[in-house]
Parts: structure tokens; C-alpha cells; sequence
């Protein structure tokens, strides 16, 4: 190529940019990266231009939609047997679980409308698919394919199979954008399982650790503890599980420690996820003030406790069944069966409340 | 001077495939050697064509891809225009350098935007990233010839098409 052509030498538009062309757009880019961090205008931009840009994503996510739709296409027969009969275990077993768990919830519900706590409505999920295009890996959200139309909100909670993922921060038409729990800048109210102890989860930027700043030195943590949402916040319904504690170092000098948790969520390779459409209020039956619970209630309910654990133990199944009135007149009780826990109310109000009527 | 004009339809058309290469999903392993596509067709354009990319649309395509990759905004932008700007600034004595040291001078372009990222990476408050992170802009200079070759042929088949 010879050095002296007129591509090179006698085109205006091959000058030098200018320095402060250059510094201009800088601290433009600066600022918009401040902006963008700190205030409230560049989201709400963003939220404007992204209905635009949707269609981009359309077309980015054709490529990978026609690889799975020949990948699907040419599964075999007998892998495709095998997973059906792999499925179909999975929910007998499941189903088995769910049986159980009706039966816990009804038993759940009868036990909170005597103690006249609120009822923890149903929550409603919808199904939706993560988009399968690639964003900033140092962004922390995902795209999922439901948006405004599907009454997808902002600030909606998104959970997988296995637990919270996030919540959505902006919705176009079709389409919305979940924040990830892992981001840096993502708090959640969590409560360990075991103990209930409230605390909060935050993201730390790694996809599989969630840290727990929070916790006094003298808190009861263990590694394998698990973290479900507490509901505080009213942004996640309470009970979901969160994470999984995975490191617990006491420091003696330190006022906190330094605990970290592994979010149970696939959150780097999901494809599923499930939108939470309605909140219900945080129903925390731990947090009601013992004295308020009735005697009467509370009775009951060991009565009820004791009654089933009577169903269960096989000795004396025929004679408490004879006994059907026992269940009316909880004094009698102790007489019948001294192994029972139910006791007359007044003996276990102190235990409960520590104060009597 | 047509001669020497090239259609903006080819840049678009290059930044086109570029940005659907950015989003196109890749399994986790691979995903840190994915190479940083816009910059590479923006060296080119900032290098070979005659009537180079200026910085306010290096900006602006930079703000676009901030928009697509749901980054901080502004990131991608600044990246762009302090890549463009080196690379005009650079542009004489890059274009008559033998292919393999113009690799290597790609390779500094795309190590300097990289460092450019890991400090607002700290800012953000992400934790360090790992060795994998610098993989990039190697995976981009090893792609820089076929990437200078499939440009210089799409402009190449622009300018006949206009000509007939």
C-alpha cells in the first residue's frame, strides 16, 4: 500500500481528535455513570428507552431459540423415555410431600384462626422464562419474557425451584429486568430458620455468596442454617428460602460477625423462574406478645396436638377411640394417659406466656 | 473523492453483528473469554476507513450498549471513546505496522479498556476479578485478523456494489 495515498493523506476526517473533544465526553460518561449509581433519573430514562431496544433482544434470542428447537427435535426416543419415567417419580414423590403438606397447612390454619392471627393468604405464582441473551456480568439482573401485559410490577418478587432470585426493577411491555439478590448493592430481610432471628442478606457481587453483616457476636448461627425471607420489607412474602449458611467466623474483637450464605437460587444458570403475583403481610406468629394469646385457644390447640399424637401411637388406638368424649373434657385426660402432653390451661399459660390471667 | 467514502451502512451492519455477538448467551466457562466485539470493529473503523468513527459516535453506540447489557450507564460509553481516541490518536503509525505488531497493538487497546473497567468495577464494589478476567483481550487479538479481513471485504463488496 503505498504511503501516500489519498486515503491516508488528503482526508480531513483522518485528524487527530481533539483532547478536549475527548475530556468532554468523559465526564459526560462520568456523570452518567454517578447519576446512574446514585439518583433516580437515568433509571427512570432507562426504563423509557428499554421498550425500544426490546426488539434487539428478539432478534439475539433467535439464534439460541433455533439451536434448542433442533436440539429438541432431535432428542432420542429413548432419552425421552427416560426422562418421562424420571419425571413421573419425581412427582409421585413430590405429590407424596404435597399430601403432607396439606395436611400441615390445615392443621397451620386452624391453628391461627384460634389464635386469631392473620391468615396467610394463598400466593399466586406465573411461570416465566428467563430471555436467553447475555448481559453485563457485573450488571446482576437477568431478563425475563413477562412484562406489563402479564401484570408483571416493579419491585415483584422472583423466585426459582429452589429460592428467591431477585426482584424486578423495570418492566416494558413484554418483557422485564429482575435485579439479582447477588448484586452489591441488594439487601433482603432474611430470618434463620432454626432460631428465627432476623437479619439482613447482602448481595456481595459473587453469584454464590450472600453476606450477613449484621449479626451480633453472640447470635446462635451455624454453617447449614438455613435463611428464609422474613417478610420485613413487604417486598418478599415471608418463608422463602434464601440462602444456605455456608461460613461462620467468630472474631471475639469484632462486635458482628462475619457470617456468609450460598444462595440456594440458580441464579447464574436458571431458565425457569416464578414471579410472585401477590404479597401477603408478613404473618410472623413468633412476634405476637404471648399474653395476648387466649387460654382457651391455647388449650385447644395442645388438646389437639395430643389428640393426634394419641391416633398415631398404636397401643392404645381402640380404647382412646371408645373414649371419644375425652377430647370435650381436658381434665379428664390426664387420668387416661399419663404420657400425654396435654395439661389443664391453666398449667400451661405460665409456660407459654410467663404471666397468668 | 467517492472513492474513498464508505457506505455507513457497513459500520452499522459490522455493529449490528457485533452487539448481537455481546448478548448471544454463552455457557458459564466460556463466558469470560468472550472478546469485547464493538471495540474490535470500532479499532477497525477508527484505523483503516478514510473518514474515521468520531468520539461522539463512539458515545453513542457506547450508551446503547449500556442500555442492551443493562450496565452502568455511561461505562460502555467511556470505554468506547477513550478506545477510539487512542486509536485515532495512534491511527498513522498503526496502519503501516506489520499484522503482528498491530496485533499487539490492538491487545494494548483492549488490556487498557479492560484496566479502565476494573476500576469501575472496584468503585461498584464487585469483588476482584480472576485471572479469567484478562483471557478477553487475548481471545480479542487472536480474532483481530479475521475480524480486520471480514471488514475490509464487506467495504470492499459495498464500494462495487455502489459502483455498478
Amino acid at each position: 500500500m503505498p504511503i501516500d495515498s489519498a486515503a491516508v493523506t488528503a482526508n480531513p476526517g483522518q485528524g487527530r481528535p481533539s483532547v478536549t473533544a475527548l475530556m468532554v465526553y468523559l465526564l459526560l460518561a462520568g456523570l452518567l455513570m454517578l447519576l446512574d449509581q446514585r439518583g433516580q433519573f437515568i433509571p427512570r430514562f432507562r426504563a423509557f428507552a428499554e421498550g425500544l431496544v426490546t426488539p434487539v433482544y428478539r432478534v439475539a434470542e433467535a439464534p439460541v431459540e433455533a439451536v434448542r428447537g433442533i436440539r429438541r427435535y432431535g432428542r432420542s426416543w429413548d432419552s425421552l423415555v427416560a426422562q418421562t419415567r424420571e419425571q413421573r417419580e419425581q412427582l409421585m414423590a413430590q405429590s407424596g410431600q404435597m399430601q403432607r403438606l396439606a395436611a400441615l397447612e390445615e392443621e397451620n390454619r386452624r391453628l391461627r384462626a384460634l389464635l386469631d392471627a392473620t391468615a396467610g393468604r394463598d400466593i399466586e405464582f406465573r411461570f416465566a422464562e428467563l430471555v436467553q441473551v447475555s448481559l453485563d456480568p457485573y450488571s446482576h439482573q437477568v431478563l425475563i419474557d413477562r412484562g406489563v401485559d402479564d401484570g408483571v410490577f416493579e419491585g415483584q418478587a422472583v423466585i426459582d425451584g429452589q429460592g428467591v432470585m431477585g426482584q424486578v426493577e423495570g418492566v416494558t411491555g413484554g418483557q422485564s429486568r429482575v435485579r439479582l439478590i447477588s448484586d452489591p448493592d441488594h439487601a433482603l430481610p432474611v430470618q434463620i430458620l432454626r432460631t428465627g432471628q432476623r437479619t439482613v442478606a447482602m448481595g456481595t457481587g459473587d453469584v454464590g455468596r450472600l453476606s450477613l453483616p449484621n449479626l451480633p457476636e453472640q447470635s446462635d448461627v451455624r454453617e447449614g442454617d438455613v435463611l428464609v425471607t422474613s417478610g420485613l420489607g413487604e417486598r418478599f412474602p415471608a418463608g422463602f428460602p434464601v440462602a444456605e449458611v455456608s461460613r461462620v467466623v467468630r472474631d471475639t474483637g469484632e462486635a458482628f460477625m462475619d457470617v456468609d450464605a450460598r444462595p440456594l437460587a440458580a441464579l447464574d444458570r436458571g431458565r425457569e423462574v416464578l414471579l410472585v403475583m401477590s404479597v401477603p403481610a408478613p404473618p410472623d406468629v413468633r412476634d405476637m406478645p404471648a399474653t395476648e394469646i387466649p387460654d382457651e385457644a391455647l388449650a385447644d390447640a395442645v388438646d389437639e396436638a395430643g389428640t393426634g399424637n394419641d391416633a398415631s401411637s398404636g397401643d392404645a388406638t381402640a380404647a382412646e377411640a371408645a373414649e371419644g368424649p375425652v377430647l370435650d373434657d381436658p381434665a379428664a385426660e390426664p387420668a387416661e394417659s399419663s404420657e400425654q402432653p396435654a395439661d389443664p390451661p391453666n398449667d400451661v399459660a405460665p409456660v407459654e406466656g410467663g404471666e397468668t390471667p | 473523492m467517492t472513492r474513498t467514502q464508505d457506505h455507513p451502512a457497513v459500520l452499522a451492519a459490522a455493529l449490528g453483528v457485533a452487539i448481537l455477538l455481546t448478548l448471544l448467551p454463552l455457557p458459564g466457562w466460556l463466558e469470560p473469554l468472550r472478546p469485547y466485539w464493538v471495540a474490535l470493529v470500532l479499532i477497525y473503523w477508527s484505523m483503516e476507513v478514510p473518514d474515521p468513527v468520531k468520539l461522539g459516535t463512539a458515545f453513542l453506540i457506547g450508551l446503547l450498549l449500556d442500555l442492551l447489557t443493562a450496565s452502568l450507564m455511561g461505562l460502555h460509553a467511556f470505554s468506547l471513546v477513550v478506545l477510539v481516541y487512542l486509536a485515532r490518536r495512534f491511527r498513522a503509525r498503526m496502519r503501516f505496522f506489520p499484522p503482528w505488531q498491530q496485533a499487539m497493538a490492538v491487545l494494548a487497546l483492549l488490556v487498557n479498556d479492560r484496566i479502565i473497567l476494573l476500576w469501575a468495577i472496584t468503585l461498584l464494589g464487585e469483588p476482584m476479578p480472576t485471572w479469567r478476567y484478562w483471557l478477553a483481550p487475548l481471545v480479542g487479538m487472536a480474532l483481530w485478523p479475521w475480524v480486520f479481513l471480514a471488514l475490509d471485504h464487506a467495504r470492499l463488496a459495498r464500494r462495487q456494489l455502489d459502483r455498478r
